[in-house]
C-alpha cells in the first residue's frame, strides 16, 4: 500500500507562494491560518534556498503523542488527521511538532486559542468524505476524490512533490542525476525517519 | 484524459455551489474558522470508515507525476 | 515640471509623530507579516470590510447534489505566461480550480496570483455599481444615468476644444478584441491619445527589436528555453515576474546541464538559482554588453557567416565597441573583467544561448538603445533564429503583447501600420468607413497622422503652458480603462493634474489610485468593468501565442464587460453604426468572435489573419496533443503540425492553414511550417551597400537570395502575377484603384499575394539583413549615456561642457564622460534630457543612494486587484526599502522600522518600512511598484468608494521617481534614480 509523503526540491522552490494560496483557494482558508508556509534561507545572499512546508504527516507522529485528548488518527495512507470535535486548543501538539504546523484561529472577543487546524494533505477529516460538515470542519477531500494535495499540483516549479512516497522519491533521484546536484529531501529523516538517497 | 475519475466524489463543491446567487457571487468562506460545523448536522465516519486507504493511482494522479518529470 | 513645490509640509510635521516601527529581527521579507501576528494590520483591515451584499444571503443553504460541476477553460489574467486556468462552476458560482494538466505552457501549475485568481472574481472589495463624486462624496448612480452624464461632457468637451482634449488610456488587461476595439474607437473619435501600459512596459524593446530585426517581440517562447545551453537574465527576475517561465527555465538549465548568468544590480531571487551572478551598476547594461562584445571581437567568437549574410553595420558597431576595453568596464559598471570575460565566451561559444529581459532593461532613458545592444549581442554571436536562441523578451501583463500588435498606441493603427495616409486608408476599407468621413472626425489631417502624447507624460499635457504642447488644447478630460494611477512616475505632478481635469472616467473591476489619490471632488466616475473571466476573448501571451479564454461566470454585481461598454458609450458619442458596421450586436451584446474576424481581414503586415475563433477554440480543445518543448501539435490529431495558439506570424486567410511561428526568423523551415527570414522594412540599399540577405534564405524559397517585400510589381516581374486567382485580383483592384501595382502583401484585402509568395516557398515580407546600424535612431548605434539622476557625477559633463554641448549641435562628448541627450522634443511635448542630467551635480551629494524598483511575486502592475485579493494581500501586508547593512548602519536604521524615502524632485517622500539586506548593494536601494493608498505618508484609505479599498495598502514608489524618457517611445525611466532614506 502506498505510503503518501511531502518532498520539497529546494533546488527548484522560488518562493512563490503558489502552493501557499492554492491551500487558501482550495479550503477557504481563513485569514491568519497557514497550513503551509514558505521559509527563505539566507535571503538575499549566496547560497539563498527556499523551502515549502507544512504538516509532513509523520511516521509516529509527535502531535499525536502528546495530545491529551487522543484527536489524532493515522489513516491507511500513512496521513496524520484529527477530529476538531475533540480538540480543545491546549497547543501541546504545537510544541511538539517538529515543523511548526499546528495552527489556533483566535476566537471569542478575547482571541482565545481555537481548535487546532493543520493541513489535511487535502484529505479533510472524520466527517463523511466530500459532505458539507466535513468542509465547513476540514476543507475538501481531493484524496477520496483521486487527486492529489492542491498545494503540490500547482507548484509553479514543480519542486512540491506530494503522493506516493516510492514514486516521487524516484522522480526526485532522476532529477538529481540529470542535473547533477541535490540538497536532499529536506525533513525526511525527522519526519519519515529515512533518508533519500540518490 | 479523464479528470475526475470519481464522480460521486463532488458533494462539497455542489455545496459551495448553491451558496452564491449569479449577481453576487461571493460564496461565504465557508471553512469554519473556530472548528465548528457552522450548524450543520455531524456526518461522522466509524473508526474503520476514518482509516480506510483513499488514494488511487487515477489518471488525475498519473497526469500529476508525469508533468513532474521532464 | 522640474520647480520644487513646497508640498510636504504637512507630511514633515507628521514625521515628527511618526511612531517607531516594530522590533527588528526578520530574516526574510515576510517577517513583517509573523510580526504583525494575527491580530496585526492586516487583519484588522479585513475587519473594515465594507458591503455585506452576498456574505448574508449565502450562509449555509441545504446542498444540491444534483448540479454536476462544469469546467471551464480560461487564462490567468497576471502574466504574459498565460497559464491555463481550469475553473469548476456550480450554479453559475465559480466554485474551485484545477490545475490544467494539458496546457503546455503550464501544465498545471501556476505562481501565487494563479492560484488564487479565484477569489479576484468573488472579489468583495470589487466595485459594485457606478459611483460618481459629487461635493466630494461618492454616490451611487445607474449605469444609464452615468454613461449619459459622461457622454454629455465629453461631447461639450470636445465640441469646445477639440477631440485631442481628452485622453484615452486603455489597457494590457483587455482581451485582444477589446483592445483592438478601444484603438478603434479613439480613431472614430478622432484622435491619437491612445495608450496602454506596454508605453511604460516595453515600448522600448518594441522599437529597438522591430527596428533591428523586423517585429517587436520575443523571438522565441518560453518552451523554448528548455533548449539553451546558455542562459542570461539581464534585467529581469521570472522567478518574482514570470514564475511559470521559471519552470522552464530551471527544467532546461537541468536537462542541458546550461549556464545561467544573471546580471542584475540585486541578487534576485532568480539569481539564487543561477550557475554565475553578475552585480552591476544600475544603468549600465550596453557597458556590459559592449564590454563581452569587446571580448568576442577580440577574440575572434562572433560568428562571421550570420553576420556576413544576414547582419547589416556590425562594423559600426565595432567601432564603438573598441572604447569598451576591460579597464573602462570596470570603472562604469564595477564589474570585473574576468566575469565579462566568460560571460563573453560561454554566450558566443556554448550554443545555443539566449539572452531574456525584461523592464531592467526597457525602464531607461536609454531603454531602446539598451534593447537595441541586446539585439545586437545575439546576432553577433548567431544566436537568433533558432531553437534554443534568441531575444527571449518577457513581457508583463497578461495581453500586453496583443494590445500593443493590435494597436493601443499613440503612434500606429492596429498591426504596426504606422499613421501616415497609407494607413489610414488600409484600415478605413477593413472598416468600410470613407476615409473622408474619417479625416472629418480629427481636429486636422495633420493631427491624423502625428503621434499623439503618451500614457507617461499625460499630466505635463494638462498643465504645461498652452503654448508647449503642440495641439488645439490642453487635455481636459482622461478617460481610463484597466490601467493603475500609480504606475507613471512622477506622482505628486500626476495629482496635480488630475485636479485640474474637467472630467476623469475610470473603468476597472476596482476604482485603482485615481480615485482616491487627488482631492478631486467633482466630476470624477467610476464605472465597474467584469474581469476577463466573466467574458470572452482571446489574449495574446509573450510568445505571441493566442489563447481563447471562455466566460467562466456572469459578471459579478452591476458590472459589465469592456465591449459592451465601449458600444454604449460609442452610441451615445454618435458613431456607434459605424463603429460596429462589421460586428454584431444583440440588445446591447457585442459579439466578441466578430471583432477577431475583423482582427483577422485587416491585420495582414503581422500576420494576425489566420487565427480564427474556431482555429483558436480548437487548439484550447487539444492542448493535450501540443509538445512541450516544440509547442507542435501531434501527428494524427486534430491539431497535427500546427504550433500551439498559432503564435504570431501566422501568414494569410484561416483558410491556408498556416501552422503559426513558434520561432522568428527560422531559416531551417519553409515559410508554410512556420519559417522566417528577417524583414525587409528599411528599403533596399543604403549608400550603395545592400540590405537585402546574402546567400542565405528560408528552406524552399525559389528565390535563393535577399529579396524585397512583395507587391503586385514584385510578383509581375517574377512572372507569378497570373498565380493570383480572379477573385483575389478582383479585391487587388478594388484596393489599388488606378494603380495596383503598388498594392503590397500588406494592403492586399484578399489575402492573394501572401498566398502567391508562400507557393513560391517566399517570405511575403521579403528577405533582408537585420540592422546592427539603425539609422533612424537618435544613436544609431547604442551609446551608453548616464541616467539623467546618477551618482557619479564624474561620467558626466561638467556644467560649462554641458552648455557647450547644448549650444553646439555637433559638439562631441568631453572625453571620459557619457552625457543624456540634448533637450528636444517629441510627441507634441518637450523633452528635456541634459539638462536635467545637470541637477546631479547639486542633488547627488543630498540623495546619495540609487532607487530602482521592480516586481513582487504576490502582487501585478499597481496592484489594486492584487492587494484587494485576501489570499495574496496576507502574504505581503507592507510596503517595504530593501537597503544594504552597510547604508542602513550608517543612517542608524534598524529592520522592519519605518523609514522616509526622499526624492530628489518635487520634495517628494514616502514613508515605508526598512527591509535591511544584502540582496542589494551598498549605495543601491529597491522598493517594490505594486502599492498604492498612501501618499506621502497619508493614509488615504478613507477616499475610496466605502467597501472597496484594496486589504493591503502603502506608498506608491513613484511618488518619488522622476523625471526621464526614452527618446523613441518615452519610456520612463524607473529602474535608476536617487534618492536618500532617513528614519522616521
Ligand atoms: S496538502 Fe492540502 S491542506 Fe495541506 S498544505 Fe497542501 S493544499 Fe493545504
Ligand atoms: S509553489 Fe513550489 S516553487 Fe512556489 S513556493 Fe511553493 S514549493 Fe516553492
Ligand atoms: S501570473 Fe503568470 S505565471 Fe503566475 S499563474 Fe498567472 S500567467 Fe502563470
Amino acid at each position: 500500500m502506498a505510503r503518501l509523503k511531502f518532498l520539497c526540491d529546494s533546488d527548484r522552490c522560488i518562493e512563490c507562494n503558489a502552493c501557499v494560496t492554492a491551500c487558501k483557494n482550495e479550503h477557504e482558508v481563513p485569514w491568519g491560518i497557514n497550513r503551509r508556509r514558505v521559509v527563505t534561507l539566507n535571503d538575499g545572499k549566496p547560497g539563498e534556498r527556499s523551502i515549502s512546508m507544512a504538516c509532513m504527516h509523520c511516521t509516529d507522529a509527535p502531535c499525536a503523542a502528546v495530545c491529551p485528548t487522543s484527536c489524532f488518527y493515522g489513516t491507511a495512507d500513512a496521513l496524520v488527521l484529527h477530529d476538531k470535535d475533540l480538540c480543545i486548543g491546549c497547543g501541546y501538539c504545537f510544541y511538539a511538532c517538529p515543523f511548526g504546523a499546528p495552527q489556533y484561529p483566535r476566537v471569542g472577543n478575547f482571541g482565545g486559542r481555537g481548535k487546532m487546524d493543520k493541513c489535511t494533505y487535502c484529505a479533510g477529516g472524520p466527517q463523511q468524505d466530500n459532505t458539507a460538515v466535513e468542509y465547513m470542519q476540514y476543507g475538501s477531500n481531493r484524496i477520496a476524490e483521486g487527486k492529489l494535495p492542491l498545494c503540490a499540483e500547482m507548484c509553479s516549479t514543480k519542486a512540491l512533490l506530494a503522493g506516493d512516497g516510492e514514486i516521487i522519491a524516484a522522480i526526485y533521484r532522476e532529477r538529481v542525476q540529470q542535473r547533477g546536484f541535490g540538497s536532499g529531501a529536506w525533513g525526511w529523516r525527522t519526519a519519515y525517519k529515512q533518508e533519500l538517497t540518490v | 484524459m479523464r479528470d475526475n475519475p470519481d464522480g460521486k466524489a463532488q458533494a462539497r463543491r455542489r455545496f459551495l455551489g448553491t451558496l452564491g446567487f449569479a449577481a453576487v457571487a461571493a460564496p461565504a468562506a465557508a471553512f469554519e474558522a473556530d472548528g465548528g460545523t457552522g450548524g450543520l448536522p455531524p456526518r461522522k465516519e466509524t473508526e474503520a470508515e476514518r482509516r480506510a486507504p483513499r488514494y488511487r493511482e487515477t489518471d488525475h494522479v498519473r497526469a500529476f507525476y508525469r508533468t513532474n518529470r521532464y | 515640471m522640474l520647480t520644487r513645490r513646497s508640498a510636504g509640509q504637512a507630511g514633515r510635521q507628521r514625521l515628527a509623530a511618526a511612531y517607531q516601527g516594530l522590533a527588528s529581527g526578520g530574516t526574510d521579507r515576510r517577517e513583517f507579516l509573523r510580526q504583525a501576528g494575527l491580530g496585526g494590520v492586516g487583519l484588522a483591515a479585513l475587519g473594515t470590510l465594507g458591503t455585506q451584499v452576498a456574505r448574508a444571503q449565502v450562509a449555509h443553504t441545504v446542498p444540491d447534489r444534483a448540479v454536476p460541476a462544469r469546467r471551464i477553460k480560461n487564462v490567468c489574467t497576471h502574466c504574459s505566461v498565460g497559464c491555463s486556468v481550469i475553473a469548476e462552476v456550480q450554479n453559475g458560482v465559480w466554485t474551485g480550480q484545477e490545475p490544467a494538466w494539458e496546457s503546455p505552457i503550464n501544465r498545471g501549475t501556476h505562481c501565487a496570483k494563479g492560484a488564487s485568481v479565484r477569489e479576484i472574481v468573488h472579489g468583495d472589495r470589487r466595485l459594485k455599481y457606478p459611483m460618481k463624486l459629487a461635493g466630494g462624496q461618492w454616490q451611487r448612480l445607474s449605469w444609464d444615468q452615468a454613461l449619459d452624464e459622461i457622454s454629455e461632457k465629453l461631447l461639450q468637451i470636445r465640441e469646445k476644444s477639440s477631440p485631442e482634449a481628452v485622453f484615452w488610456l486603455g489597457s494590457a488587461k483587455f482581451t485582444n478584441e477589446a483592445a483592438y476595439l478601444f484603438r478603434k474607437f479613439g480613431a472614430f473619435w478622432g484622435t491619437n491619445n491612445i495608450d496602454h501600459q506596454a508605453r511604460i512596459c516595453h515600448s522600448t524593446t518594441v522599437a529597438g527589436v522591430a527596428n533591428t530585426f523586423g517585429y517587436g517581440a520575443q523571438t522565441n517562447s518560453y518552451n523554448d528555453i528548455r533548449n539553451s545551453k546558455t542562459m542570461i537574465v539581464m534585467g529581469g527576475n521570472p522567478a518574482e515576474s514570470h514564475p511559470i517561465a521559471t519552470q522552464h527555465l530551471l527544467a532546461g538549465r537541468e536537462l542541458n546541464r546550461s549556464n545561467f548568468f544573471v546580471v542584475d544590480p540585486r541578487f534576485t531571487r532568480t539569481a539564487a538559482h543561477a550557475t554565475d551572478y553578475v552585480r552591476i551598476r544600475p544603468g549600465t547594461d550596453i557597458p556590459v554588453i559592449w564590454g563581452m562584445l569587446w571580448h568576442i571581437f577580440e577574440n575572434g567568437w562572433e560568428d562571421k557567416e550570420f553576420i556576413r549574410q544576414r547582419v547589416y553595420g556590425m562594423d559600426e558597431v565595432r567601432r564603438e565597441v573598441t572604447k569598451w576595453n576591460p579597464e573602462e568596464v570596470l570603472r562604469v559598471t564595477g564589474v570585473p573583467e574576468a566575469q565579462i570575460k566568460r560571460m563573453a565566451q560561454v554566450f558566443a561559444t556554448q550554443k545555443p544561448a539566449t539572452l531574456i529581459w525584461c523592464m531592467g532593461a526597457t525602464q531607461k532613458t536609454v531603454g531602446t538603445a539598451n534593447v537595441r545592444a541586446f539585439s545586437i549581442l545575439c546576432m553577433a554571436t548567431g544566436n537568433v533564429g533558432s531553437a534554443g536562441t534568441g531575444c527571449n523578451i518577457f513581457r508583463g501583463h497578461t495581453n500586453v503583447q496583443g494590445a500593443t500588435d493590435l494597436g493601443l498606441d499613440i503612434a500606429t493603427l492596429p498591426a504596426y501600420y504606422g499613421l501616415d495616409e497609407a494607413a489610414w486608408r488600409h484600415w478605413c476599407r477593413v472598416w468600410q468607413v470613407d476615409y473622408e468621413w474619417m479625416q472629418g472626425r480629427f481636429a486636422s489631417k495633420k493631427l491624423m497622422e502625428t503621434p499623439g502624447i503618451p500614457s507617461t507624460r499625460w499630466f505635463d499635457a494638462v498643465v504645461l503652458p498652452r503654448d508647449q504642447v503642440d495641439q488645439p488644447s490642453n487635455f481636459k478630460a482622461m478617460f481610463v480603462m484597466g490601467h493603475g494611477g500609480n504606475t507613471v512616475t512622477r506622482m505628486p505632478e500626476m495629482v496635480k493634474a488630475l485636479e485640474k481635469l474637467d472630467l476623469l472616467v475610470v473603468c476597472d473591476p476596482h476604482p485603482t489610485t485615481y480615485a482616491q489619490v487627488s482631492d478631486r471632488q467633482d466630476g470624477t466616475y467610476l464605472l465597474p468593468i467584469c474581469t476577463n473571466f466573466e467574458t470572452v476573448g482571446s489574449r495574446t501571451a509573450s510568445n505571441r501565442s493566442l489563447q481563447w479564454g471562455e466566460k467562466i461566470v456572469e459578471p459579478i454585481f452591476e458590472s459589465r464587460n469592456d465591449y459592451d461598454v465601449m458600444y454604449a458609450l460609442a452610441k451615445r458619442l454618435g458613431f456607434a453604426d459605424e463603429l460596429f458596421k462589421n460586428i454584431g450586436v444583440k440588445d446591447g451584446v457585442v459579439v466578441v468572435e466578430d471583432i477577431l474576424r475583423e482582427i483577422n481581414r485587416g491585420t495582414w503586415a503581422l500576420g494576425y489573419t489566420g487565427q480564427s475563433p474556431e482555429r483558436l477554440r480548437l487548439h484550447m480543445a487539444n492542448q493535450q496533443h501540443f509538445d512541450i518543448t516544440t509547442l507542435r501539435g501531434a501527428k494524427g490529431t486534430p491539431v497535427e503540425g500546427e504550433v500551439y495558439g498559432l503564435p504570431w506570424p501566422c501568414w494569410g486567410t484561416p483558410e491556408m492553414k498556416h501552422p503559426g511561428t513558434h520561432i522568428l526568423y527560422d531559416n531551417s523551415l519553409h515559410v508554410k511550417e512556420g519559417g522566417g527570414t528577417f524583414r525587409a522594412r528599411f528599403g533596399v540599399e543604403r549608400n550603395g551597400e545592400t540590405l537585402l540577405a546574402e546567400g542565405s534564405y528560408s528552406k524552399g524559397s525559389e528565390i535563393q537570395d535577399g529579396y524585397p517585400e512583395f507587391t503586385v510589381a514584385v510578383l509581375k516581374r517574377l512572372g507569378w502575377f497570373d498565380d493570383l486567382s480572379a477573385h483575389e485580383k478582383e479585391i487587388i483592384g478594388r484596393v489599388g484603384g488606378e494603380n495596383i501595382d503598388r498594392v503590397s502583401w500588406s494592403t492586399d484585402l484578399s489575402g492573394g499575394i501572401i498566398r502567391v509568395a508562400m507557393d513560391h516557398g517566399c517570405l511575403p515580407y521579403g528577405n533582408a539583413k537585420a540592422r546592427a546600424l539603425a539609422w533612424n535612431l537618435p544613436d544609431p548605434v547604442p551609446m551608453h549615456r548616464e541616467p539623467l539622476y546618477t551618482p557619479r557625477t564624474d561620467l558626466i559633463p561638467s556644467l560649462d561642457q554641458a552648455a557647450v554641448l547644448a549650444a553646439d549641435p555637433n559638439a562631441p562628448a568631453p572625453a571620459g564622460t557619457y552625457p543624456a541627450l540634448r533637450d528636444r522634443r517629441g510627441f507634441r511635448m518637450p523633452h528635456l534630457g541634459l539638462t536635467v542630467q545637470m541637477r546631479s551635480h547639486t542633488v547627488a551629494r543630498e540623495f546619495p543612494i540609487i532607487l530602482t524598483s521592480g516586481r513582487l511575486v504576490e502582487y501585478e502592475g499597481g496592484g489594486e486587484e492584487t492587494r484587494s485579493n485576501k489570499w495574496l494581500a496576507e502574504l505581503q501586508q507592507d510596503m517595504f526599502v530593501e537597503i544594504n547593512p552597510a547604508d542602513a548602519a550608517e543612517r542608524g536604521i534598524r529592520n522592519a522600522q519605518y523609514v522616509w524615502v526622499l526624492g530628489p524632485e518635487n520634495d517628494a517622500r514616502v514613508k515605508v518600512k526598512a527591509m535591511i539586506t544584502e540582496r542589494v548593494g551598498k549605495g543601491v536601494a529597491f522598493m517594490p511598484f505594486h502599492f498604492g493608498g498612501w501618499f506621502q505618508g497619508e493614509d488615504r484609505r478613507r477616499f475610496y468608494p466605502p467597501g472597496t479599498d484594496p486589504v493591503v495598502l502603502g506608498e506608491s514608489v513613484n511618488t518619488v521617481t522622476t523625471y526621464g524618457y526614452d527618446p523613441v517611445t518615452f519610456m520612463q525611466e524607473t529602474k535608476v534614480t536617487l534618492c536618500q532614506i532617513r528614519s522616521a
